[in-house]
């Protein structure tokens, strides 16, 4: 469903970021993303939610491949992905909740069909109390659960995580993986980039790591 | 907070800042109205002269260049006054005698005893019913064969000019107009543009969720439409103000500018000046839509 062939990527007249990348990721599958720092992780992701064209190679998403797709079809391919991305994004104007039912609005849905569903999701992360404050007033982890309850909302085919259990303790990191795995069983395709061992060695799952922006196997699942 | 509240949390947040955009459309909506209002007092006045002016005809009779010549001023402009009954369309006929005359050119020669020595020619003057068609060439034929130097005049070459002027204000006023809405179109775009940039991680982020042009757009050109809607009105507002107090001046018998004509707008006139922030705040939608979808295309 997903497929990377021989993809470089390079911004403006740099050096490549991304060296012929080639992998797959089949429907259900949940996969680890490693790599040092500036090994081009993000930019890996930033392919994958179509934010960033590649610079060479080929991908197919979702089984449209993106060089012959017309610009068009590029919202509802968009709309299938959920993102948390590292530095959260969250609309500083809306509340936690107006933040997470954001993917819902845009998909059409009325607030009549989506409140509940979003302020379970709330209670799920641990915010059910914080539904009315904007992010400016929450903490980093409290804006990091919002931010992963928007991308999972909606329940999407692909869920891209950039490091989201960077900011919040041990307990809510295994809880908001819990979510992960959860999600993942109902038919969700998830990576997650990271660098916290101690996360990967308890998920077992696939790992694939970016050196030097080259991909690396490094265990199946 | 109820329910129904959280769940309308407005995509873009209010604009801070935006006061120094609504000044100036609420101006350019005032010059909008007062040029508008300008080329419908310069219409109306337009008719009035048609009205006051094409309705009749006057038939001057000259005295004879020679003296010695044999021909009775009397006789002919009787003979033109039976011409006149007989021509259909006519509907009064008023003859002006010598004293009139005498008072016409009175302002230019004053009452001198030397004026009545003057061969001042005959008038008759004459209303024409409304909708009736007179050919004036074919009456003056007839006319000279009574009067052989006598001349009709329909005052064509008077409404002709005074049209032309009328004209004149009215195209200068829909050239204010369209000035006006080029200058509206570019400041709205050009706030728009601004408005962009300083949502650019908002616009991003939609973009990135799947939100269409469309949706995007439609959340600048509501939040544009609107506050022109509401600049735009203020402006037409203060300018059917300045109407409605030119025409209360005339009406309480002082003249507002000397020599023109009423400035007052009439009820119906007035309401003419909503259309201001009607057509403003289209152009606003219209352009912050165009402005939106072009820096959409932008990215990928």
């Amino acid at each position: 469903m997903i497929r990377f062939e021989n993809v470089g990527m390079r911004y403006g007249p740099g050096p490549e970021v991304l060296r012929d990348v080639t992998f797959q990721l089949e429907p259900g599958t949940f996969t680890f993303l490693t790599g040092p720092s500036g090994a081009g992780k993000s930019t890996l992701l930033k392919l994958l939610y179509l934010a960033e064209p590649p610079s060479r190679g080929l991908i197919t998403i979702f089984g449209t491949d993106l060089a012959t797709a017309r610009r068009s079809a590029f919202p509802a391919l968009r709309r299938r992905i959920g993102v948390v991305f590292q530095d959260f994004r969250l609309l500083s104007h809306l509340s936690a909740f107006d933040n997470v039912a954001l993917p819902l609005r845009l998909a059409g849905r009325k607030p009549e069909d989506y409140a509940h569903d979003v302020e379970e999701l709330l209670n799920w992360v641990g915010l059910g109390d914080r539904m009315n404050a904007k992010p400016p007033t929450l903490s980093g982890g409290e804006q990091q659960r919002v931010a992963i309850a928007r991308a999972v909302v909606g329940q999407p085919d692909l869920l891209l995580a950039d490091e989201p259990t960077g900011n919040v303790d041990p307990e809510i990191a295994q809880r908001l993986i819990r979510l992960f795995g959860e999600l993942n069983r109902l038919g969700t395709t998830v990576l997650i980039a990271t660098h916290d061992r101690s996360l990967i060695e308890r998920a077992r799952a696939r790992e694939m790591r970016l050196v030097d922006g080259r991909l690396v196997e490094l265990r199946r699942a | 907070m109820s329910e129904k509240e959280r769940v309308r949390g407005r995509i873009l947040p209010r604009e801070k800042g935006a006061a120094p955009l609504d000044v100036v459309i609420g101006v350019m909506a005032f010059l909008a109205a007062l040029a508008l209002g300008a080329s419908m007092l310069a219409n109306r006045q337009a008719e009035g002269w048609r009205e006051g002016l094409s309705g009749r005809l006057t038939v001057q009779i000259l005295q004879p260049d020679h003296p010695t010549a044999k021909r009775d001023m009397q006789t002919e402009t009787k003979a033109a006054l039976d011409i006149l009954r007989d021509t259909p369309g006519i509907l009064t006929i008023t003859e002006m005698s010598d004293a009139d005359a005498a008072k016409l050119v009175e302002p230019w020669l004053g009452t001198d005893a030397l004026v009545k020595d003057l061969p001042l020619p005959r008038l008759i003057d004459a209303t024409i019913e409304p909708g009736a068609h007179v050919n004036f060439a074919e009456l003056q034929t007839r006319l000279q064969t009574v009067a052989p130097d006598s001349n009709v005049d329909d005052h064509t070459r008077w409404i002709a000019r005074l049209q032309g002027l009328a004209n004149t204000i009215i195209y200068a006023a829909y050239a204010v107009l369209l000035l006006i809405a080029l200058a509206t179109a570019a400041a709205v775009s050009f706030a728009t543009r601004a408005g962009l940039e300083a949502h650019h991680d908002i616009v991003a982020l939609l973009h990135q969720m799947g939100a269409h042009s469309g949706f995007i757009a439609r959340a600048f050109e509501w939040h544009y439409l609107v506050s022109t809607f509401a600049a735009s009105a203020v402006g037409a507002g203060f300018a059917a103000v300045t109407f409605l107090l030119a025409g209360g001046l005339e009406f309480a018998g002082v003249e507002a500018v000397p020599f023109l004509p009423p400035l007052g707008l009439n009820p119906q006139e007035l309401a003419w000046l909503l259309a201001v922030p009607v057509v403003s705040g289209l152009i606003a939608w219209v352009t912050a839509r165009l402005s939106v979808l072009a820096a959409l295309r932008e990215i990928y």
